[in-house]
């Protein structure tokens, strides 16, 4: 797996042919520069070493400064205190907030040429106002994940739509009580975020010069009360995801189904190791019978900060990873991500499939094909402050029994109040 | 001119490190990130007077994280506070053995850092890992639910209270044994039995340290924050705001509001400041008028 | 443990046995009453500890299938994870943690000390001003003080470095306080008289008079700042970013946020945090008879 310099060297001059290559930073005078770059996924580490062997000149320096969330907010302060990293992995998610505190760097033209690497949908991810701030390194098409054991062994088909997995969670709950088709708690915010896009809603989209919000509009309030009557009936639970609890569920065999994204797999794969070979993927369940759209929950972006002295070099190495057949090999084999690029989604489908799944030879070829038809999701510029509303509220009507539809209404007020209070144009209704 | 160089690495240091930032965090109150107009435009800082004060006494969330707060520190602090008292006084008994060990003990947790702590009382909680559950539940009494409604309360004095029960019963033991010996032994003589002593004289006489440990006890509980955060991703019981600290820093750090976070930690500060001179008042008088 | 064994046997009672005896009868019924409050007492604060280490002898699969106290079978496993993990950082993080907490204590010590002596054995200027605003920085909540330090250590470019994280835990108002306290009872205003009649200057006498009178006081305030740096957690998790300059907590604190996602590292942050306890135990036991806590249960009263 040790990658030869000379091979890298070649590889990157191949796919940033318009950047100065190899040859012509190795005579750089400045002698080598050093990046600092802060990563989460396991096997960055490994990233980082075939890079810094095959670029003596450009060393790249990892940090682990946490998952998504914590990484964004150090990020944030980093960036405040004018000591941000050259490079740091941000969530789709995240963008938006990140870019309006003036902490991505703009690398249009550092990177342009790489977009025709990445489908229209993804590349739109990190572009904003046709000025582009990150290199889109995974995402996650949603799907779900589930025990094929189980459902065969209750005797319950994989459903298509919700409304079939609303009878399917009916059929597990009647066949096993002990079991439950799955745990959806208001931390879950991706998700609902998610399938409320898939539904035809848009919690944040841009109307001309305005943004206008619809986390209350009316496909996402339906979706509110769907889920809504699910908890209530006792068809799936609402409790906090990957907590001791829910692993031993996942371990026992009870918890049967995560409706997620492709990632799901890798997760799972380390809470329950022993449970491989009994889970499969398969589409997300529709609310239109025969419809195909899906959203994206998860993925991120690897951006270039302003206080970068080699943006250069950084803007180099992002689209190494992200866009080079090397860099997206890494992505799959070292970091079990499923990668953005359409070149590294092409490469997997050589790739074996997941080790929870082994018996799932299509996986990625399943995956390709709901990565087509994801549709792209606008995230605002405060979606951090939503989330943390959102969990708040629906754990609230959750506990007190009041309808999940007002949660969604209120996170909505929250987050157009403080839209306009930041100075955002916010359209109303 | 020696007491000055004596106090200047102090007062530098504290200069530097207490009251800059302290300035610095006033200042970042008045001020608040700001955009002009357009869709994705940069944030500015500018000045908005009171305003983030305002936003922050109206917010019903930070004032029912003090309610929280309240609820938690009626349960921690008088109990951490009462058991510190019992065995600092048992410990001062004649007729208790096993001391060394009872003292060492107790005083352990104190060395647990709050994060580890939060994290041990989190799988004593927990329905799958918790001994306390197991039990209850081959009695067929189901699962205790620590984390969740009015038990998450209990749970979390619970976690202050086994950190700090050691700490204030050494302060009180140690207070206790610099009574000298000969008050007992007048009372001993006149058949007053080791309850009654304990009650009668060595309760009023250890009030001071009491009324310190009790101020301690109340800063502590307004900094709540490390074993709700640490708990929370075990449980919905516990929101983003549930506590003023846990507000504070979702704005400091989550959802980059800065300006108000200081304008909360402001009023926080002032808070804590008030309770604890208005306490030490009340206390320091009714003991004068005892004296009298 | 091994502190308290290696003693001579504890001092024998200073009430002869059968005075013992005597008040026990005193007592009547009473008589074992305070023991075993004492053991429930022991009983309650050893628990979780206990957990901790038997925690730390189970594997993966064990955790959460097997009774909470049954001993498991994966200690040595466990530990080789723990010193294996990264390349060996959970060294570098107790190396770290010892670093802060060791340096910046005795830093602290002697800072507190100085000051706690100047603000009680001399009249000057400002005396209590400034004994009453050192006060009030007890009643600050660190998290108030951790972001502003944050930017105003990153403008002299040192967030990130140990200094931003040793810095600021020199500060202790609760030291300057203690030392305050206790120089006023330690410290007798004639022996400071007299070598001043002998001609010392300030700084000699401080030396050579004051500091070792001290040294029980000095004690106290360093075992408290060490304490307290070692368990602090909110001001490195602020300060620093890159994992090999982590202190003990936090590293503990990313291992256990990257265990919801891959739980093999709640076993290595169990055996941690089991391992991390061990040292902080021994310094407590063994300092346990050589620090003053009644400075701070005298202070009010000073």
């Amino acid at each position: 797996m040790r990658m030869r310099p000379l091979v890298a060297c070649a590889a990157t001059v191949a796919s940033l042919a318009v950047l100065s290559g190899c040859g012509a930073a190795s005579a750089d005078p400045e002698g080598p520069v050093t990046l600092e770059y802060w990563a989460w996924p396991a096997g960055s580490k490994t990233v980082v070493d075939e890079w810094n062997a095959a670029n003596p000149d450009i060393q790249v320096k990892l940090s682990d400064a946490g998952g998504g969330d914590e990484s964004s907010q150090k990020l944030l302060t980093a960036s405040r205190a004018g000591n941000a990293p050259d490079l740091a992995l941000v969530e789709y998610t995240t963008l938006p907030s990140l870019i309006v505190a003036d902490v991505p760097l703009e690398i249009t033209d550092y990177v342009g040429d790489v977009q025709d690497a990445f489908t229209e949908g993804t590349w739109a991810q990190t572009t904003f106002d046709g000025a582009v701030f990150g290199v889109p390194q995974d995402v996650g098409p949603m799907a779900l994940v589930f025990r094929e054991d189980r459902f065969e062994e209750l005797g319950v088909p994989v459903p298509t739509t919700w409304e079939e997995f609303r009878e399917a969670a009916a059929a597990v709950k009647e066949a096993d009580p002990d079991s439950v088709i799955t745990s959806l708690p208001p931390t879950e915010f991706g998700f609902f975020a998610g399938v409320a896009t898939q539904a035809g809603g848009q919690w944040w989209s841009v109307n001309g010069e305005e943004w206008s919000v619809g986390i209350a509009d009316e496909a996402s309030l339906e979706v509110a009360d769907y889920f809504e009557e699910l908890a209530t009936e006792g068809l799936i639970q609402t409790e906090p995801l990957l907590t001791p609890e829910y692993n031993a569920m996942v371990n026992a065999g009870t918890m049967l189904s995560w409706p997620s994204a492709v990632w799901a797999p890798g997760v799972i794969e380390s809470v329950a190791p022993d449970t491989a070979g009994s889970w499969a993927m398969a589409p997300l369940p529709q609310w239109t019978p025969g419809d195909t759209a899906v959203a994206y929950q998860g993925g991120s972006a690897l951006v270039v900060t302003k206080d970068s002295e080699h943006p250069e070099e950084a803007a180099k190495f992002a689209t190494w990873l992200n866009a080079s057949e090397e860099g997206n090999t890494l992505l799959l084999d070292e970091q079990s991500l499923y990668p953005a690029s359409s070149l590294g989604q092409e490469m997997a489908e050589s790739n074996d499939p997941p080790t929870l799944m082994p018996q799932q030879d299509d996986f990625y070829a399943v995956s390709a094909d709901i990565s087509a038809q994801t549709v792209p999701v606008t995230w605002g510029p405060n979606v951090n402050l939503a989330k943390s509303v959102f969990e708040d509220e629906l754990g609230k009507a959750i506990r007190n029994g009041t309808p999940w539809r007002d949660a969604f209404v209120a996170t909505q007020d929250a987050v157009v109040a403080d839209m306009k209070e930041t100075g955002f144009a916010v359209s109303d209704g | 001119m020696a007491p000055y160089l004596f106090t200047a690495p102090a007062v530098i240091l504290y200069v530097a490190f207490m009251l800059v930032p302290v300035g610095y965090a006033v200042w970042l109150s008045l001020r608040a990130y700001r955009i002009e107009g357009a869709l994705l435009g940069r944030k500015t800082e500018v000045f908005v007077g009171l305003d983030n004060y305002v936003a922050v006494l109206t917010n019903p969330e930070f004032a029912a994280g003090f309610g929280r707060l309240a609820v938690y520190g009626v349960i921690a602090v008088p109990l951490t506070l009462g058991l510190a008292l019992l065995f600092a006084l048992v410990l001062d008994t004649p007729a208790a053995r096993l001391k060394r060990f009872g003292r060492t003990a107790i005083f352990i947790p104190y060395a647990v850092p709050g994060v580890v702590a939060a994290l041990l009382w989190g799988f004593m909680y927990l329905p799958s890992t918790s001994p306390f559950s197991y039990v209850t539940r081959a009695l067929g009494l189901g699962t205790i639910p620590f984390l969740d409604g009015p038990g998450l309360f209990g749970s979390l004095a619970n976690i202050a209270i086994w950190g700090g029960v050691g700490f204030n019963m050494i302060i009180i033991y140690t207070s206790l044994r610099s009574i000298p010996g000969e008050i007992y032994e007048s009372a001993r003589l006149d058949g007053a039995g080791e309850v009654q002593i304990a009650l009668r004289i060595k309760v009023p006489l250890v009030v001071p340290a009491l009324v310190l440990t009790g101020v301690f006890s109340l800063i502590g509980t307004l900094q709540l924050y490390s074993e709700p955060a640490t708990l929370q991703p075990m449980t919905s019981a516990i929101s983003n705001t549930w506590v003023p600290l846990m507000t504070i820093y979702r704005d400091a750090f989550g959802t980059d509001d800065l300006p108000q976070a200081a304008a909360a930690s402001t009023v926080l500060a002032v808070g804590t400041v008030l309770v604890s001179v208005v306490i030490l008042r009340i206390v320091n008088r009714k003991r004068m008028g005892v004296e009298r | 443990m091994s502190v308290t064994t290696t003693r001579p046997a504890p001092a024998p009672a200073v009430r002869s046995p059968s005075d013992r005896a005597r008040s026990r009868a005193r007592q009547g019924g009473w008589g074992v009453l305070p023991t075993i409050v004492l053991l429930v007492g022991a009983f309650y604060c050893l628990v979780p500890v206990l957990w901790v280490y038997v925690a730390s002898t189970k594997t993966r699969g064990e955790l959460f299938t097997t009774f909470t106290f049954a001993p498991g079978t994966g200690l040595g496993e466990n530990l080789t994870a723990l010193f294996a993990y990264e390349g060996g950082q959970y060294l570098l993080w107790c190396l770290n943690s010892l670093i802060y907490s060791g340096v910046g204590s005795l830093l602290s010590v002697l800072v507190s000390t100085m000051a706690g002596y100047g603000l009680a054995k001399y009249e000057f200027r400002g005396r209590s001003f400034l004994f009453l605003s050192i006060l009030a920085g007890v009643l600050i909540p660190g998290i108030v003080l951790a972001v502003p330090q944050y930017l105003l250590l990153s403008q002299l470019g040192l967030v990130g470095t140990h200094w931003s994280v040793l810095l600021p835990s020199i500060v202790s108002p609760f030291g300057i306080y203690l030392s305050r306290v206790y120089a006023m009872s330690a410290v007798p205003q004639e022996t400071l008289e007299a070598a001043r009649i002998d001609g010392a200057g300030e700084w000699r006498i401080f030396q050579r008079i004051v500091l070792p009178l001290m040294v029980p006081g000095m004690v106290t305030v360093f075992l408290l700042q060490f304490i307290g740096t070692w368990n602090n957690f909110l001001l490195p998790y602020i300060m620093l970013s890159d994992q090999s300059r982590y202190p003990l907590t936090v590293g503990l604190f990313t291992l256990l946020a990257k265990g919801s996602s891959s739980p093999a590292l709640y076993s290595v942050a169990i055996t941690g945090a089991a391992v991390s306890i061990i040292p902080l135990l021994a310094l407590v036991l063994f300092l346990q008879r050589y620090w003053r806590l009644d400075l701070v249960s005298g202070g009010l009263k000073g």
